[in-house]
């Protein structure tokens, strides 16, 4: 009978995180320059809720609030999630394939890739937001879809792929891709700051429309790579073991390596890259529930939003008025724990 | 009797290297078949071109009938299982995530386990023994135990063949035996075919109904253990010297490695060993391993030590068996004694019927041969006779004999002896 305690068990973890994100996205709403109190923004998200949000009375706060608390705030949060989630669950799908703990969309250069993708689509279509909106995410995806694959094929020695050439391939192309980012920057002008913005990530600026570009991608992302939750489990035993046990190894590569590519590169498209968020997540989150895919996926998923989110409130206050680029905040916490993870050799990583 | 498994001339190759070259042969369904063969022969690679991971570039790999390499894998993987050499796993899986990974060939392409699949899972663990394992982590479990779960996700796919590659080679010897007798027990009760890549040539002889024997890439023969495992094969496939003998209990070929090799420096001198009863025997094999030319005496027909000797042929006295030592055997064991160097009794019992072999021994000394005694009990506790050997015994040792504790103790003084003395047909 283990397998009911096993489903229940899972569904109890997700359920608990999905109230914490909840929680979450509802504490950070309320951050903010504009002093709304907490109270006030907890009435106007409660209203939102449909059936019991009529029964909730109106507060006498003004009209432009309930503007800055849906069409700034929330958005905003709900976006970090998005991108949070998506960047997490990519990582643990890496790390997974790879069958490599340091594996990340960031480390692997993926990430820059599509930066790189994002820029050039922006500067050779000179800014024209009505076309931009579309193309700039797709470049990403391909820029990004590139690297990934580039990076692989250095790394592999005949059928094997050795992680500490993995990391070293991925590293460099990240270098030389953002590099090259950077030489656009410095004689694009006046499209400085928007590239530099895709080259460190953040959210400021960003609303409903991106929310809109991101959520189909996210979504397609994150249920591919669901679906295959259960092999990739097998997966973990080694290529060929998983391949006895009836598993197309090689079409199932494909199909995650595009999933978690296409995930990372339409996060990239609208946040720019934000070091680290599928490195740090996916591994506190296997601590905590253990490396079953069928509930990592989903527990480093919900954590991985719930994380962004915080993230980015920290960056609109750590510093007010002034914000800081919510990459550098990742980037802060990601450095130290990869170093760490390389020197922790003896343990197994999973 | 079908055949399960149909290999045709298969060529396979890695990049440019070729590494089989025109094998053929069929392993019958219900069959316990063995690869054997020297390192570099193929054997891995055979088995990876029968579990459909690497593409033979000529020839074909018939599973069933059907080409094992236009069926689906998640086929393959319905009828066949394969347990890799090394399975290390690094992940905090539990025992029984690991066995019920074993149900994916049977599973819908997105369908979780359902009450059959833990059921299968279950009978699995109990063959294997390994369901009071099924909480424990499989990182937690010994490497015996690692080995049998493994066995146990092959068994939960519900193959009609299995595929093993040198499934003990990292095991200890009790686990080794557990290992294969499972397998056995499983070839036998359920019909499993087995084919296993054994680096051990006398558990291949143990356990397998047909060894197919590899020499650089290409079948040397094919057929039953005995037929197969002749000293002729080993030596011309291993460039070994080995003995096959029948071994006592299964009737099954046993091969004993010689030690006799031309990089150890052969000893000179002759050694005569006075022993019976098992007491000697491997002091025998010792000296004959070290290079002396060895005799032994007087020994009853059929004893440990009668088997020993006449298996590594030495040259030697011997009796009817439980009849005392005759005048005529002891004057044989006499005359073997005065061509040898030096003499040594083993830690041997003494009955009225073999104290004459005592006297034997005092007379040597009394021709001046150096004497060594092994004494690992006292003479007290195996003197059979009332006294009268214990008397002959401590008159030995009084006579000049040598007492030592061991048979690494006689090794070390008989190369120290031998050294200042020459050899008897020098003097």
């Amino acid at each position: 009978m283990y397998q009911h305690d096993r489903i229940w068990q899972r569904r109890t973890i997700v359920l608990i995180l999905l109230v914490v994100l909840v929680l979450t996205v509802v504490l950070c709403t309320t951050i903010g320059p504009a002093g709304i109190a907490f109270t006030d923004v907890l009435t106007m998200l409660l209203r939102r809720i449909p059936w019991i949000g009529s029964m909730i009375p109106r507060g006498d706060w003004p009209a432009n609030y309930e503007t800055i608390v849906f069409q700034m705030r929330l958005a905003r949060v709900i976006l970090a999630a998005l991108v949070g989630a998506g960047l997490a669950a990519s990582g643990v799908v890496l790390q997974g394939l790879l069958i490599n703990p340091m594996a990340d969309p960031y480390v692997l250069g993926i990430s820059q890739g599509a930066a790189l993708g994002a820029t050039v689509a922006m500067l050779l279509l000179g800014g024209t937001i009505a076309l931009g909106i579309y193309s700039v995410p797709l470049a990403a995806f391909l820029c990004g879809l590139a690297t990934a694959i580039i990076v692989y094929n250095l790394a592999r020695v005949g059928n094997r792929v050795q992680r500490s050439t993995l990391l070293l391939a991925g590293i460099a192309a990240g270098l030389f891709l953002s590099s090259i980012t950077s030489y656009l920057m410095i004689t694009s002008g006046q499209n400085a700051q928007q590239i530099l913005f895709w080259m460190i990530g953040g959210f400021a600026g960003r609303g409903w429309e991106h929310v809109k570009i991101l959520l189909p991608y996210i979504l397609t992302g994150y249920l591919l790579m669901h679906l295959y939750a259960r092999k990739m489990n097998i997966i973990l035993l080694g290529e060929e073991p998983a391949q006895h046990l009836g598993i197309d190894v090689e079409k199932m590569k494909k199909v995650l390596l595009a999933a978690a590519t296409l995930t990372t590169t339409s996060a990239v498209s609208v946040s720019g890259v934000i070091a680290f968020v599928g490195l740090i997540i996916p591994h506190a989150v296997r601590l905590l529930v253990g490396p079953d895919h069928r509930i990592l996926l989903p527990a480093a998923a919900l954590t991985g939003a719930t994380f962004l989110i915080m993230a980015d409130a920290l960056a609109r206050v750590a510093a007010a008025p002034e914000e800081i680029p919510v990459g550098i905040i990742t980037a802060l916490c990601g450095g130290p724990f990869f170093i760490y993870l390389l020197r922790k050799k003896n343990h197994p990583g999973f | 009797m079908t055949m399960i498994l149909k290999i045709n001339d298969i060529e396979c190759s890695y990049g440019t290297v070729k590494v089989l070259n025109g094998l053929t042969f069929s392993v019958s369904s219900g069959s316990f078949t063995g690869i054997i063969g020297p390192n570099g022969s193929g054997k891995s690679t055979l088995l990876k071109s029968l579990s459909r991971v690497l593409k033979p570039v000529k020839g074909t790999v018939l599973l069933d009938e059907k080409d094992l390499y236009r069926m689906d894998t998640q086929e393959v993987a319905k009828k066949m299982a394969v347990v890799p050499q090394e399975t290390a796993v690094n992940f905090s899986f539990t025992v029984k995530d690991i066995v019920i990974m074993g149900r994916s060939p049977h599973l819908g392409r997105f369908q979780s386990e359902g009450e059959k699949d833990f059921a299968a899972a279950r009978q699995a663990m109990v063959m294997t023994d390994t369901l009071h394992l099924a909480d424990r982590q499989i990182t937690a479990v010994s490497g015996g135990e690692r080995q049998r779960v493994i066995i146990a996700k092959a068994l939960t796919q519900e193959p009609e063949i299995i595929l093993l590659d040198e499934p003990t080679s990292h095991l200890d010897i009790n686990h080794q035996v557990e290992i294969l007798s499972l397998l056995q027990q499983l070839n036998r009760e359920n019909n499993l075919t087995i084919i296993s890549v054994f680096h051990d040539l006398n558990q291949a002889a143990q356990y397998c109904d047909s060894i197919i024997l590899m020499e650089k890439g290409a079948v040397f023969t094919v057929g039953k253990p005995a037929e197969v495992l002749t000293a002729g094969n080993i030596k011309e496939v291993y460039g070994a010297n080995v003995l096959v003998r029948k071994h006592p209990a299964t009737g099954r070929p046993s091969i004993i490695l010689l030690a006799r090799d031309s990089q150890i420096d052969s000893k000179n001198g002759r050694v005569h060993v006075v022993c019976g009863g098992g007491a000697g025997a491997s002091l025998l094999g010792l000296l004959t391993g070290q290079g002396y030319a060895v005799s032994a005496g007087v020994l009853n027909a059929g004893d440990v030590d009668w088997e020993t000797a006449r298996f590594l042929d030495i040259r030697m006295v011997e009796e009817i068996p439980f009849l005392p030592v005759s005048e005529r055997s002891h004057q044989e064991n006499i005359e073997l004694l005065a061509d040898a160097d030096i003499c040594i009794l083993a830690n041997i019992p003494f009955g009225w019927g073999n104290l004459k072999n005592l006297e034997a021994v005092s007379f040597a000394l009394e021709q001046s041969k150096s004497v060594l005694i092994i004494e690992e009990q006292d003479i007290k506790e195996r003197d059979f006779t009332d006294g009268k050997a214990e008397l002959l015994y401590n008159g030995l040792k009084k006579k000049g004999a040598v007492v030592l504790r061991d048979e690494a103790a006689v090794l070390n003084t008989l190369g120290d002896l031998l050294a200042v003395k020459p050899p008897a047909g020098q003097q």
